[in-house]
């Protein structure tokens, strides 16, 4: 079970395991890291180590926070793909409801259709108390109709 | 027979050395203009190569030729036509690779930020005085080397780093940084460690390619215990990865010799190239330091000059190391790379490499395998097997200055900088093993004597130690051991001289014993009968008594004796000693 988890990762980067396994542990990767300019304290190879042990680490903050700057494959001496593993991650796990939202407007529609997004999270709006925001919010939608109506 | 030194470094010239003592003539081409080469460029180590050098440099069949290459060979008759670039034309019979190693050059390269060589000369004992912010230095260890384009250790860069310390604290006291990955150290270097710790120098087990560099210093940023910190230097020491000279494959295409694909030499059989008559020593093999190059070079001169090792006799003492038995049932097994006490340090290179050929067994088996490593050494070609393994999917944990491990119930604790905790079924120490060689006798503090002593595997004047006796490390030097110490044997032979001692003017006064550096030198008693009007009585007077066999032949019992009743020939060698003849 476990296995198969830490597999499923390493085929969606596209990569071999070898290609992540053969970290040394210099950590010249953190030296040069973009979230460490932001006072994140992290430490990317963390997150190699915590997917050998085992742990698949969903909620660890490069996950969150990786902008992809590929500084980090640019210093590494091995050019370990560091942010092919955090998009894997990402694509992986499931997500909020935002997020979810967000994924299947993009696979419908082909790009972020507000429309949709909106009603999808509209329990979550209700429940919150967010429509109040409602009249500004709708100066900024884009209410057309859908991109698949008008290819038509 | 006329042999070609290539390279006039401290190989080539111990393969000369071996091979003018065969009695053959020696040519030895240098491209540089001085011969030298990387170890006379370190600033301690240059009146050691002169004082090598000197014993060889009268010798009338010797001869040095600087400043040329070799363009091209022709082979003709089993002979090797050089021809220099000069236009001279050199025959020789057979062709020694000397070409030895070359320092690359730092792609972040400023005034603040040196390569170990610049700093070698900032801090050479013939500068007056050193710069005034010499206050805070940081050194940078594996610049280049161990990556993905050139996965080599070099082997010698740590305990160079080391010995920089030790020459840097002798003239001031900066506040010194090491980033380093592994500390790769042989023998008595583990002692100077410890020294170095204590004496405040701050070893970090991390390492950074961020660097800063501006008019006062170099800001570096670094990961270390789960936090990143930023730190601004005075200097920045790169040390920078050794490669093959790249007038090596030059060579190999006018040779024919082929090259492995690092760019060094691929042995067809120990110390030889796939050409017949062509050898190699030294910095063109591997990464090397001071002493196996004087080693290679030994064997290599020893080869070439068609020396067939020692028949007869039992030359290879070996002691076998216990067998490493692994358990079949379990799933998942830890081994932990790691020893507190400094003795047992000396062993690192010996078990990294045996662990991580068991664990590659294991996870042939698919079992689960941790490595759990305080330090390892994986000298020049052994880091390709700890690669293997890496790739292999053995996992390894390292543990950074302040984490510490502890086991218990068939699991495995890492705490400090990151808490790890793992279930394991078996556990494998390095500290058991070490058990075994406790009261173990082994050459390995003379591996990498600070003082230079220029016989790499001589034990004492009858002995001569290859193998894993002389160092425990990878079955490859034992071949090469073997020669060297045929080589060493064979130099020794001649230039072996003990004091004599005269009986009639010796009073035994015991000078001579005190002042005995190996302890060879005992006063016996000596039974003399003296007929006194008739009587005979026997009087129990002392006498120096020296061993031949713990004696060094260093002279001093003879330039101490009070009434010169020692006896000894303080001329150098037997290549001297003849050239002495026939100048006259």
């Amino acid at each position: 079970m476990l296995k198969t988890e830490r597999d499923e990762i390493f085929e969606k980067t596209g990569q071999r395991r070898e290609d992540f396994s053969v970290c040394m542990g210099c950590k010249i990767c953190a030296s040069v890291c973009t979230l460490n300019d932001i006072g994140k304290n992290v430490n990317p190879q963390d997150l190699l180590l915590s997917i050998f042990l085992g742990h698949i680490p969903n909620d660890h903050s490069i996950v969150t926070y990786c902008t992809s700057c590929y500084r980090c494959v640019e210093s590494c001496p091995w050019r370990i793909k560091i942010p092919e593993i955090v998009r894997a991650i990402r694509e992986r796990s499931k997500g909020d409801l935002f997020t979810r939202t967000f994924k299947s407007s993009i696979a419908i529609f082909g790009r972020a259709y507000e429309p949709y997004i909106f009603f999808r999270i509209l329990p979550f709006l209700l429940k919150k108390g967010y429509l109040r925001y409602l009249p500004r919010w709708i100066r900024y939608m884009n209410f057309s109709f859908p991109p698949f109506l008008l290819r038509r | 027979m006329r042999i070609a030194v290539l390279g006039g470094g401290i190989s080539g010239i111990s393969s000369a050395k071996v091979a003018l003592r065969f009695g053959h003539e020696v040519i030895i081409i240098e491209k540089e203009g001085k011969i030298g080469g990387l170890m006379a460029r370190i600033a301690n180590c240059r009146v050691g190569f002169q004082t090598f050098f000197e014993e060889i440099r009268n010798s009338p069949k010797l001869k040095v030729l600087t400043g040329k290459r070799v363009l091209s060979c022709e082979r003709r008759n089993g002979l090797f036509l050089l021809d220099l670039d000069d236009g001279e034309r050199v025959e020789v019979d057979r062709v020694v690779l000397a070409t030895g190693l070359i320092s690359c050059e730092p792609d972040t390269k400023g005034r603040r930020i040196l390569s170990s060589l610049e700093y070698d000369s900032l801090i050479d004992q013939r500068n007056e005085a050193l710069p005034n912010d010499l206050k805070k230095i940081a050194f940078i260890l594996c610049h280049g080397s161990r990556s993905r384009d050139y996965p080599l250790c070099s082997s010698v860069c740590c305990s160079y780093t080391l010995r920089q310390i030790k020459w840097t604290l002798l003239r001031t006291h900066p506040e010194i940084t090491v980033f380093y990955n592994d500390l790769r150290l042989f023998g008595q270097e583990f002692f100077l460690l410890k020294a170095l710790k204590d004496s405040n120098v701050r070893f970090l087990r991390t390492n950074s390619k961020s660097m800063e560099e501006d008019e006062e210093g170099v800001k570096v940023r670094y990961f270390s215990g789960g936090k990143l910190f930023e730190e601004k230097f005075n200097y920045l020491v790169t040390v920078n990865a050794l490669r093959p000279n790249p007038e090596l494959g030059h060579l190999s295409r006018i040779f024919g010799f082929s090259l492995n694909e690092h760019g060094f030499v691929k042995e067809a059989s120990p110390l030889q190239t796939d050409v017949d008559g062509v050898f190699a020593c030294g910095g063109s093999l591997e990464p090397m330091n001071i002493k196996d190059s004087i080693l290679t070079g030994f064997a290599a001169g020893y080869l070439a000059s068609g020396g067939k090792g020692i028949t007869g006799g039992k030359m290879v003492f070996r002691k076998d190391p216990p067998g490493f038995d692994l358990p079949d049932s379990g799933e998942s097994f830890a081994f932990y790379l790691g020893v507190d006490d400094t003795y047992s340090s000396m062993f690192y290179e010996y078990f990294s490499l045996v662990f991580v050929e068991l664990a590659l067994k294991l996870v042939e088996r698919k079992k689960q395998v941790y490595v759990v490593t305080r330090n390892s050494v994986f000298p020049s070609y052994e880091e390709l097997i700890y690669e293997k393994a890496r790739r292999e999917g053995v996992v390894f944990i390292h543990l950074e200055e302040d984490e510490r491990v502890s086991f218990d119930k068939g699991s495995l604790r890492i705490e400090g900088g990151k808490k790890i905790e793992i279930k394991v079924d078996h556990l494998i120490l390095m500290e058991d093993f070490c058990r075994y060689f406790r009261e173990f006798e082994v050459l390995g503090f003379s591996r990498s004597e600070p003082q230079l002593r220029w016989s790499p595997t001589k034990w004492d004047r009858n002995r001569y130690h290859v193998g894993f006796l002389r160092y425990p490390r990878s079955r490859r030097w034992e071949t090469r051991e073997y020669y060297a110490a045929c080589a060493e044997a064979l130099l020794d032979s001649e230039a072996r001289k003990v004091p004599e001692v005269l009986e009639e003017s010796c009073s035994g006064c015991g000078f001579c014993k005190n002042a005995c550096l190996a302890n060879a030198i005992e006063t016996k008693r000596r039974d003399r009968t003296l007929s006194l009007f008739g009587l005979h009585p026997t009087t129990f007077d002392p006498i120096a008594k020296i061993d031949p066999n713990l004696c060094i032949g260093c002279g001093l019992c003879a330039s101490i004796c009070p009434s010169h009743a020692i006896k000894f020939d303080f001329t150098r060698t037997s290549t001297d000693r003849q050239s002495a003849q026939e100048n006259r």
